[in-house]
């Protein structure tokens, strides 16, 4: 009868059951965001819009540049409006025919697979116009500087840093973004450990990228340092700063010179100090010593540099820190202001540097962003710099957006609600 | 030299083995743990990329060996075999002069001031005499030509009396233009099309430019030439090799005028050699590049200063307008500056110390009712200008000697020289 005469027992149960649940996904990363637009958005897009015209009717009498960046930042909000708009309308008008009874119904038939196409299509729609309304990052075109210290944990937590530093490294080779080294100090002990580096990231749009590794990273795992074989937790730190680009590179950045910007420093405010010994110097002795010590009287913030032989080069990269450290010191006084201003209004769970972000687990092999919630369990890919972080690192990306997101319609909310009210 | 304390040792060994070894020329853990790293960045690079038994033997092997040299006085920069002067890599090597930092601040100083010059001449001429390893005419290219993009040729020479030195001098010239070839290139591989934002750079402050050099300098001339500076031209003595610098510049068919006249000529007299030089300067590096050489019923100081009548002289002759001289300290500076003076062809004399770009500070008034003394530090070099240069470097018209009275300065000298 059967062609087979014995099968075995499991494999048949196995074709009987159902298909794997393995591969049914219960979870989904979409966006949570609702398909339709909150009308506080959806005014504030028209007043872009209308804003939009008027700037080009401006530009249409002359040239401003000014006013020409402005109208390229908004052109984005007014695209999405606009192709929100035209699904809004056809949205509409299949819902007339639909309803319509004096249509027959073939068309309608025709008309309600239609709908199907562009409510999805409205739904598109609307993520994107809320995504172009969410305020950019300033900053995200810039290279940035990627600073890794030890926290808690004594030298395993300098072990730690130094292989968070070749992940980020070998990251940047797989990716093809050229970095160099500012900054390397080993700490006392083992050689690949870590007291301090500075990497630079010399990839215009870098800051956007790795804005988000910025925090603590925690590990837990059997240190090399450790006789005993006991798991041990410990901590690194990472932030992440936006680096000016010197020799005015291509992306455009506020200009040094305008006192507005958070990249001004006055000279006159900055100490310079050449730790030179003192003694006859000139033909007299034959110094090595280039190092360079900037102090920015008004904030007091020090940075010193003696890495390179050349003294130019160690005064370069000390202005290009102290600048970018300035600025990250501005730019949290004024985030700071802000979110004291909207923690009525919203729920923001501050990201600060003390709360962990992300923990490598080498017992379990996993790698566990606390933001996104995402889990990967390739450990090695990660610490390699694999796809896998570039996987957590997206995860991370769209976390944020998200965030932005639900913040801005908050904002957007609260602010028409006030208004009604007056 | 006081001793090492044992503490400072058993806590540098503790970072690396090899660091107390180190800590004896340097004398303290900073600067060893920064010469610790250049030379294991250079032993790595070496291993790599030497004949097969020191890869054998690994960069461990070659780092212990740099720094067992090092332990004996010798200087980095000749370990090295390159040094930074301003923003230029030098090549130096054992019988020239290492390049010292002063200098270059002096020359960047120099050239910061004739980059707001309105009337240069078409081709500026540059004259170094004692160049060493070519450093000052090199730097002052590089820096010229990163201040100004408009107009302008330079024509640059450098003269010394060592063969070695000279020798040196054209190879530092050759790789400098050679590296800016390659950089150039690269840049315009990387970034194509992107000439609008050359026109940016000039307008930001000096501190955001860490290599302006672009597509210029194309039409400048620099040579270096083996002569004696001091040889008087009408002796006809032939002690050293090298002919007699007015003899030579005929020679070689230089022109025999020059716009400036820039020199690091020896400056230290027997007696400070001595006492001040440090231990691997007085070892390792080149007498003849420090001290003057010695001549009958010349005192210890004026021994000291034998090259700066000379190359006054020779500035009248070549009907120099600027005049840079090094010098060791200030009071070698004020009696140049006096000399200068005394000579009464020139405009306006000033001192200026080690970093003369800075403000400053007014301590010693004295000092400054005879001369103006620019910027902090040790005094270092002297300045002399006159004619078409007083409008260069922005100076007014009729100065110092007109403003003080020379009865004052006559009396601060001889209070001076009684202290």
């Amino acid at each position: 009868m059967f062609g087979t005469p014995w099968v075995c027992r499991p494999c048949l149960l196995r074709a009987l059951r159902p298909l794997s649940r393995r591969y049914v996904q219960y979870q989904t990363t979409a966006s949570a965001i609702p398909d339709s637009i909150s009308p506080a958005l959806l005014s504030r897009a028209r007043a872009i819009a209308a804003e939009h015209d008027q700037l080009s009717k401006k530009l249409a009498n002359g040239f401003d540049a000014r006013a020409a960046k402005k109208l390229g930042e908004f052109s984005a909000v007014v695209n999405a409006l606009k192709e929100w708009e035209k699904a809004n309308e056809s949205l509409k008008e299949l819902n007339t025919l639909i309803r319509d009874p004096s249509i027959d119904s073939e068309l309608r038939e025709l008309a309600s697979n239609d709908v199907i196409a562009t409510t999805e299509q409205f739904a598109q729609a609307s993520h994107a116009l809320t995504t172009s309304l969410v305020p950019k990052d300033p900053f995200e075109n810039l290279p940035c500087l990627l600073e890794i210290r030890p926290g808690a944990g004594g030298s395993e937590a300098a072990i730690f840093a130094g292989d968070l530093l070749r992940m980020y490294q070998a990251y940047c080779s797989r990716e093809g973004y050229r970095t160099s080294m500012l900054k390397y100090e080993h700490a006392e002990g083992f050689q690949e450990s870590l007291q301090e580096a500075v990497l630079e990231i010399e990839f215009e749009g870098a800051y956007g990228r790795f804005r988000c590794e910025a925090g603590v990273h925690r590990v837990q795992r059997v240190p090399a340092t450790e006789s005993k074989g006991r798991t041990h937790t410990s901590a690194a730190s990472v932030l992440v700063l936006p680096s000016f680009p010197n020799n005015g590179g291509s992306v455009e950045v506020e200009d040094l010179d305008d006192p507005d910007s958070d990249y001004y420093i006055d000279p006159k405010d900055v100490r310079t100090e050449l730790m030179r010994a003192r003694g006859a110097g000139g033909q007299h002795v034959n110094t090595t010593d280039s190092a360079v010590r900037l102090t920015h009287i008004p904030t007091n913030i020090v940075v010193s540099m003696q890495d390179y032989r050349s003294q130019p080069k160690n005064r370069e990269k000390a202005w290009q820190l102290l600048r970018s450290r300035l600025a990250q010191a501005r730019r949290e006084k004024r985030e700071e202001d802000m979110v004291v201003m909207r923690r009525n209004v919203v729920g923001v769970a501050k990201m600060g540097r003390g709360d962990k972000v992300r923990t490598y687990n080498w017992g379990q092999q996993r790698v566990t962003d606390h933001r996104s919630g995402l889990t990967v369990h390739d450990l090695d890919d990660v610490m390699g710099g694999g796809h896998t972080l570039e996987k957590v690192m997206e995860s991370v990306r769209n976390w944020l957006m998200e965030r932005d997101v639900e913040t801005l319609i908050t904002i957007e909310g609260d602010e028409t609600k006030n208004k009604g009210k007056r | 030299m006081p001793r090492l304390a044992p503490q400072l040792l058993r806590h540098a060994r503790k970072i690396d083995p090899l660091l107390p070894l180190l800590l004896r020329p340097c004398r303290d853990l900073v600067s060893a743990q920064n010469e610790l790293r250049w030379l294991r960045e250079h032993a790595i690079k070496t291993a790599n990329n030497s004949e097969k038994r020191s890869r054998i033997a690994g960069w461990r092997t070659v780092l212990r060996q740099l720094v067992e040299e090092r332990t004996t006085g010798k200087p980095l920069q000749y370990i090295l075999g390159t040094e930074y002067f301003g923003d230029l890599e030098i090549v130096c090597y054992p019988g020239v002069l290492i390049p010292r930092q002063e200098t270059a601040a002096s020359v960047t100083h120099l050239v910061d001031l004739l980059r707001q010059a309105e009337d240069l001449p078409s081709e500026l001429r540059v004259l170094d005499l004692c160049t060493g390893t070519g450093c000052i005419p090199l730097l002052f290219q590089h820096e010229f030509n990163k201040a100004r993009h408009d107009k302008g040729r330079l024509r640059l020479l450098g003269v010394d009396i060592s063969p070695i030195a000279v020798r040196l001098a054209r190879y530092n010239h050759m790789r400098l233009s050679n590296m800016r070839d390659l950089q150039r290139q690269e840049r315009q591989m990387f970034k194509p099309g992107r000439d609008n934002d050359k026109k940016k750079n000039i307008a930001k402050p000096r501190y955001s430019t860490l290599d302006g050099t672009e597509d210029i300098g194309a039409g400048d001339t620099t040579e270096f030439m083996s002569a004696d500076v001091l040889m008087d031209p009408l002796s006809d003595r032939y002690e050293m090799d090298a002919p007699p610098f007015v003899a030579e510049m005929n020679f070689e068919n230089q022109p025999p005028f020059w716009d400036i006249l820039i020199s690091n000529p020896p400056y230290i007299s027997p007696s400070a050699f001595n006492r001040t030089t440090t231990h691997s300067v007085r070892v390792f590096e080149p007498k003849l590049a420090l001290v003057p050489p010695p001549s009958p019923g010349k005192s210890d100081e004026e021994q000291g200063d034998s090259f700066y009548p000379r190359l006054l002289t020779i500035a009248n002759q070549v009907e120099a307008k600027l005049v840079l001289f090094e010098v060791a300290d200030l009071e070698q500076a004020i009696r140049v500056a006096r000399m200068a003076r005394d000579s009464d062809k020139w405009d306006g004399v000033e001192i200026w110390r080690d970093q003369p770009e800075l403000e400053s500070d007014s301590e010693d008034e004295e000092l400054q009712e005879e001369f103006e003394v620019v910027g902090q530090g040790n005094g270092r070099s002297v300045l002399c200008w006159r004619g078409p240069a007083t409008q260069w470097l922005g100076k007014p018209a009729s100065t110092i000697f007109t403003r003080r009275t020379p009865k004052k300065v006559w009396l601060l000298g001889q209070e001076l020289e009684e202290s």
